[in-house]
């Protein structure tokens, strides 16, 4: 676990000595100053931006523990249920594609009810950047993450398994994060910065440089670009990271005294290394919680501190394999002793958590499943958590749980791979309220298909884009809109 | 049963048909019959309209800048022509705006007629061709005066009227069909040809930045209608760039047709592209499964034309002309396919299109994998260099080894679709603009940059017409083709910023050089995607960049620029010639090397860690040496032997050190990586017995996993997911159960051996290696182990046994599906992209090329590279 929750206010106190960009300082401040400035219930409003997240948690659960409500593995989401409206029957059966593994099947359709296509695209567009188009068409203010895209996994043949955030053309939005250490220098910048320098001359001079770089990439995304619709969305992107580098490398100095925690590096294994040929790690639960602990308070801090309004964060990837010991508690009660390769009797990945998923059955006790199912959401809840505390109340009173549309799912409403039809059937969602949009404090039985949640929750948040083929016929879900 | 609308299909399969119509009609150029120059093509006027006041611009690119004839009374129309009979206007109704955008972007213009003059002494000059206003006002005319061509080229080196001009010797015009062709330089240089002939050459200096976007385009008069022409036109084109003196000869030959450009498809080939495009994806998709030769259920096998048409055991299930028969009424009552989802409207509706337009059938054999990829094939994907290919970029271009730099610096390239250089996976975050920031600043630090300057100008000048030549010099080089002007501004512009704080000489050019390392020029392998969706043949600079970074990961050397600066890349001769000598050059190894190790993923080796109680002599070392094993063993059987492709596969020798060799159970020989010959070594030979491969199987030596690599790696198989009701955790080996009978009863297993039929005997060869990849002839628990097994290659209706490794081996060697599947991996390779069905026809024609002339890497290669799939580029339409 970590000994000290990162929060803005630790933040803000040890700011000094780091190169941030305007924005980010502008920003952190300015909730703090904005209640003491009493401004108007207009301008209020005006400061709480749109937001949208989406939070994934792998291999799911199953649609019949998600029955029993608070009182089976969804206890840990028992605290923050007033602000959540809890979806059970989000079916994505569409996206259960022939030949392609159903986790990644799911994990795709996860957030844009598409199925893949191929291995490393997914079907279409994420909530999340719809939303982003819709409402800010001209991009994000300067400085800010467009996007951003953070997890703590250890599976990875395939993109969609982790990543969650995709642009309209299912490629992904923005490079996964998967370092504490990675999220914060994305979010917070340790851009080698030309003030670290006093030589000004040599600034401007680099300063020249780029502005001639800048310049080329603006005509290749340009009306004359000699590239087609495909590529220069492709520019694109890399003139939005350019002006983002802009921003942070033409940054101001924060005079301080004491300089923020940097991260401690990480000391689990990431990269291709995290997954050794698909079968699976060892892994202590204190080791897994305390790092995605790290990287979820530093995510909620860059919301907090509106570094990032759009973004994706994953909590284990669809179809881990993870091999966890350890013993959990919650609440102060013993909950599980993981032992999964111990339990299995087994090694490599025949030992992984994973097929606990694939033995299930509801006329059993299912003990392993639950305790990796109730943890998982325990870790998913402490994030929301840091999104609803002092340190998260935005403008205008409300928290950012209140006021930010927060999506919440998962792969697959069944593990086992053997009904085609249920195994994408009933996949956990859960939301926010988004301001005022969604009904919360409920959990109900939408029995619909994902396409028509998603589009619903679009069309509740001002987007006039839709998911999906385009002449499809939309169901409005109404049991989710207030 | 659903909407049905066939007009919205076909009207959505148009795109495809351009693209699917154009790649069939060339796949491997033709050099029978000599086909125009394409590239860099902006207007085409071929005179087919035969009546009415419009001439169409029939390039197909951009918005088409079609003209209008004042006087309609004037012209004659026949068969290809228009003949002015007395003067007219002929204009644009706007300012043509796509030429002169591309043109000032270029600095290169090729203006080309194909006239016939109605007598030897109007002049004026008379107009033949102009882009001007009046009489002094004009980008340019190409005109008659009296017995001679005269162009008038407006430029920086010249005045607003174009003067002075360029002109054909005294007497070059006769009274018959000419065919005559100006072109310029980016250099300057300007050059009149007459029936393919040059007869003169001047320098037009300076560039088209001074150029009236407002003028309209005009055949046979001025604007202010005093200069007319009268004469007969076949066909007028403007190109954005010089023609070479070959592709002017080419013009020349290829007469007075424009080709097949914007011909609409008859209606038997409409029906072909709804059968290649939609409906044997579709069989694909929903119906092989269990229509299949292999299968053939009801006796029907889709897979192949002629018992498709032949039909199943109750005879013919469909008949063209209309929505009637078996098939139909199964799937139109949802029947078929049978325990799947039914058909959606949209694919019900494409089935009927089909059907009814007389269910056409072009293709001998539908093969699923050909469709694998078809979401991909419209998307024309910009490539970024990979980390691979940024280091030798740099290394090539400016001598710097930045290899460590740029491995600590730039995120690594993830894999998708098996390698990973597919461009759609090749995006970038702030990382990466970081990244090219610092090495930028790392690499022009290395550098001794008046040096550099030197090779492109001796003048060591800051003034700015000489730093002008030196920034279009050297960016050329760095950028990999021709700067325009606007481009040279704005890197000179950086000189001024230096010279303005202070700076010299050098030091302008570092930062030159700084930015031009971080331009998309630089990052991007950039191409003129615009077009009309159907491919175009790539421009020299282009196609130099293609066959380099093909070959050897990195730019073109001065060698392949000199080509593409003559215009020899036109030239198929010539283009081999250079693959020739490219292939000797060391970087082609490297770059086959890299090949071989994003194929095989063995990258994946430094991440394995098998359980250390099974296997205790695994270590990071052994692991190393396996990589390092395939690696030499391809090295060893690809370019040292010159062996064809497939013969990786059962090759009688591998390379170990001690520790590999011991783990391998061979007696060490050396005292580091050395050859070990295997014709005495039963069971171990080829590629797939390399623990590089086996340990695909993970742990406890899958044979799904190995079978499944055997399929998708070699014989470019499909199968589908788990069918319902089956728990897909295998059992564990114990005493009398070995995984061979696990794997056995799960291909008799009526739900699972339909599928796994077609790849776990691939496996069955290799029992005898564990997770591992050493040899055992038992397993832990005293179990003989077997290898002997059978082969299903996709598409064949019966399996062919084998009795031992080496025999399957020897059987995938000598299949022709594996040297097609290794065709196709390298390819894909080659191009960054997945491939699809519109890809196949050309793909199997390198394939048939590279086999005939010996199936090695280098005529492989070789094969690609003259292909259309790398001549020719995909374009976007409205790009």
């Amino acid at each position: 676990m970590t000994s000290r929750a990162i929060t803005r206010r630790t933040a803000i106190k040890g700011l000094g000595g780091v190169t941030i960009g305007l924005p980010f300082l502008e920003e952190m401040l300015r909730p703090s100053l904005s209640l003491a400035a009493s401004k108007s219930a207009v301008e209020a409003k005006a400061a709480v931006p749109v937001r949208a997240f989406n939070v994934f948690f792998g291999l799911g659960i199953p649609a019949p523990l998600q029955k029993e409500g608070f009182d089976g593995v969804l206890e840990p989401l028992k605290p923050l249920g007033e602000k959540l409206l809890i979806m059970r029957g989000v079916d994505h059966v569409r996206c259960d594609e022939k030949g392609i593994n159903a986790h990644y099947d799911g994990a795709s359709a996860a957030f844009t009810a598409e199925p893949p296509q191929g291995e490393a695209k997914a079907g279409g567009p994420s909530i999340d950047q719809m939303i982003r188009r819709a409402h800010y068409p001209d991009g994000l203010p300067p400085g800010m993450v467009p996007t951003l895209v953070a997890g703590t996994f250890f599976r990875r043949s395939r993109l969609s398994r982790y990543v969650h955030s995709f642009n309209p053309d299912g490629t992904v939005a923005a490079t996964m994060q998967e370092k504490p250490r990675a999220v914060f220098e994305r979010v917070f910048g340790t851009v080698a910065a030309e003030n670290d320098s006093d030589d000004a001359r040599r600034r401007r001079l680099r300063r020249s440089v780029l502005d001639t770089v800048l310049d080329q990439y603006k005509f290749y995304t340009g009306p004359n670009s000699p590239l087609g619709a495909t590529s220069k969305a492709r520019v694109a992107e890399h003139l939005e990271r350019i002006r983002e580098f802009e921003q942070r490398a033409f940054a101001v100095k924060v005079d301080g005294t004491a300089a923020p925690d940097l991260p401690r590096e990480s000391k689990l294994l990431h990269g291709g290394a995290a997954d050794p040929g698909g079968e699976g790690i060892d892994i202590t639960l204190e080791e897994l919680s305390a790092e995605w602990r790290l990287l979820a308070e530093l995510y909620a801090l860059a919301i907090q501190t509106d570094r990032t309004r759009f973004g994706s964060i994953t909590f284990l990837a669809a179809g881990e394999r993870i091999r966890l010991t350890g013993k959990y508690e919650y609440n102060g009660r013993n909950v599980f002793e993981f032992d999964d390769a111990g339990q299995r009797k087994k090694s490599g990945s025949q030992a992984c958590s994973h097929e606990w998923w694939h033995d299930f059955d509801e006329k059993k006790k299912n003990e392993q499943l639950r305790a990796h199912a109730h943890m998982k959401l325990r870790e998913v809840a402490y994030f929301l958590s840091l999104l609803d505390g002092k340190d998260a109340v935005d403008a205008n009173g409300k928290t950012i749980l209140d006021n930010a549309l927060l999506t919440i799912s998962t792969e697959s409403g069944d593990g086992r791979h053997n009904d085609v039809r249920r195994e994408l059937t009933g996949v956990f969602h859960a939301i926010s309220g988004a301001g005022g949009r969604f009904k919360t404090g409920q959990i109900v039985d939408v029995n619909a298909e994902g396409l028509d949640v998603y589009n619903t929750m679009l069309s509740a948040m001002g987007v006039s884009g839709r998911l999906g083929p385009g002449k499809r016929k939309m169901a409005e879900v109404g049991a989710i809109r207030v | 049963m659903g909407l049905v609308r066939p007009t919205c299909i076909a009207t959505t399969l148009l795109g495809l048909a351009a693209w699917l119509l154009s790649s069939l009609a060339t796949t491997v150029a033709d050099d029978k019959q000599p086909q125009r120059v394409s590239d860099g093509l902006i207007a085409l006027y071929d005179f087919s309209d035969g009546d009415g006041k419009t001439i169409r611009d029939r390039s197909g690119v951009g918005a088409p800048l079609d003209l209008e004839i004042e006087d309609a009374g004037r012209v004659r129309w026949s068969d290809g022509a228009l003949a002015v009979e007395s003067p007219t206007l002929i204009s644009s109704s706007g300012p043509a705006k796509k030429i002169v955008g591309a043109i000032k972007k270029s600095n290169a213009i090729t203006i080309e007629a194909w006239v016939t003059l109605a007598n030897a002494t109007q002049g004026g000059p008379a107009r033949i061709v102009s882009l001007s206003a009046n009489a002094s006002e004009r980008n340019f005319t190409l005109g008659q005066e009296k017995e001679v061509f005269d162009v008038r080229l407006r430029a920086t080196g010249s005045d607003n009227n174009g003067i002075p001009s360029t002109s054909s010797p005294r007497k070059s015009l006769q009274a018959r069909r000419m065919h005559v062709a100006f072109t310029r330089e980016p250099s300057g240089a300007a050059k009149i040809y007459v029936d393919g002939k040059q007869v003169v050459e001047r320098k037009v200096p300076g560039g088209f930045g001074n150029w009236d976007g407002k003028h309209r385009l005009l055949l046979a008069n001025e604007a202010t209608k005093d200069r007319a022409w009268l004469g007969t036109y076949h066909l007028v084109a403007v190109y954005d760039r010089a023609l070479s003196a070959d592709e002017v000869r080419r013009n020349f030959a290829a007469g007075v047709s424009s080709g097949s450009m914007g011909r609409a498809p008859d209606k038997a080939t409409a029906g072909n592209v709804l059968f290649e495009t939609k409906i044997a994806p579709l069989f694909a998709r929903h119906c092989l499964e269990c229509h299949d030769s292999a299968l053939a259920k009801g006796g029907l096998d889709l897979s192949r034309k002629d018992a498709a048409l032949a039909g199943g055991e109750s005879g013919k299930v469909f008949e063209g002309g209309k929505a009637a028969g078996v098939l139909w009424d199964a799937i139109a009552a949802d029947e078929m396919p049978k325990d799947r989802p039914p058909l959606s409207t949209d694919e019900k509706a494409a089935i009927r299109s089909w059907l009814e337009a007389g269910a056409a059938w072009p293709l001998d054999r539908i093969d699923p994998a050909n469709y694998l990829h078809a979401g991909h094939a419209g998307d024309v994907w910009v490539q970024r260099l990979t980390v691979a290919e940024y280091v030798e970029t740099v290394r090539s271009a400016v001598g710097v080894d930045i290899a460590k730099e740029t491995r600590e610096l730039l995120p690594a390239d993830l894999r998708a679709d098996g390698f990973s250089n597919t461009a759609y996976n090749l995006g970038v975050d702030l990382k990466h603009i970081e990244a090219y920031g610092r090495l930028a600043e790392i690499v022009v630090g290395r550098m001794d940059a008046g040096k550099f300057a030197g090779r492109f100008s001796k003048q060591r000048s800051l003034d700015a017409d000489k730093l002008a030549d030196l920034v279009a010099a050297m960016g050329k080089w760095l950028l990999r083709g021709p700067l325009d002007a606007e481009e040279v501004n704005v890197y000179r512009g950086i000189a001024s910023t230096v010279i303005g704080a202070g700076g010299d000489y050098d030091e302008a050019v570092r930062y030159i050089v700084e930015a031009m390392l971080q331009s998309p020029r630089f990052v991007y392998r950039m191409e003129d995607q615009r077009g009309d969706g159907s491919p175009r043949r790539a421009n020299q600079y282009e196609l130099a960049s293609r066959m380099s970074y093909i070959l050897w990961g990195g730019p073109p050397d001065e060698a392949l620029f000199r080509a593409a600066d003559r215009g020899e890349l036109g030239d198929r001769e010539k283009v081999a010639a250079q693959v020739r000598r490219m292939l000797d050059d060391p970087r082609t190894i490297e770059r086959s090397r890299q090949f071989v190790s994003e194929w095989l993923n063995l990258g994946r080796l430094a991440n394995l860690r098998p359980d250390a109680r099974r296997f205790p002599e695994w270590n990071a070392e052994l692991a190393a040496d396996m990589r390092e094993e395939t690696l030499a063993f391809f090295t060893e059987v690809v370019w040292k032997q010159k062996r064809p492709l497939a013969d990786l596969l059962d090759a009688q020798l591998t390379f170990a050190t001690p520790r590999l060799a011991e783990h391998y159970g061979l007696k060490p020989a050396g005292d580091a990586l050395v050859r070990y010959d295997l014709s005495d070594v039963g069971g171990r030979g080829g590629i797939l017995t390399h623990g590089s491969v086996l340990t695909i199987g993970g742990d406890n030596a899958s044979m799904v996993s190995r079978g499944l690599f055997v399929l998708h790696e070699l014989l470019r198989g499909t199968v589908n997911a788990p069918p319902p009701c089956v728990n897909t955790t295998p059992p564990p080996t114990k005493a009398g159960l070995s995984h061979r009978g696990i794997a056995e009863a799960r291909v008799a297993n009526v739900n699972c051996g339909v599928c796994h039929v077609r790849f776990e005997p691939l496996a069955y060869g290799l029992e005898k290696f564990d997770g591992v990849g050493a040899y055992h002839e038992r397993d832990a628990h005293g179990n003989q182990l077997r290898d002997d097994g059978e082969v299903l290659f996709p598409g064949d209706a019966k399996a062919i046994q084998y009795k031992s490794s080496a025999e399957l081996m020897k059987l995938l060697a000598d299949s022709p599906r594996v040297r097609e599947s290794l065709t196709w991996k390298v390819t894909q390779f080659a191009l960054g992209r997945p491939l699809s069905a519109v890809d196949a026809p050309i793909v199997a024609e390198i394939h048939k090329i590279a086999e005939k002339n010996g199936g090695t890497y280098a005529n492989l290669i070789t094969a690609i590279v003259m292909s259309d799939l790398v001549q020719k580029k995909r374009t976007e339409k409205n790009g």
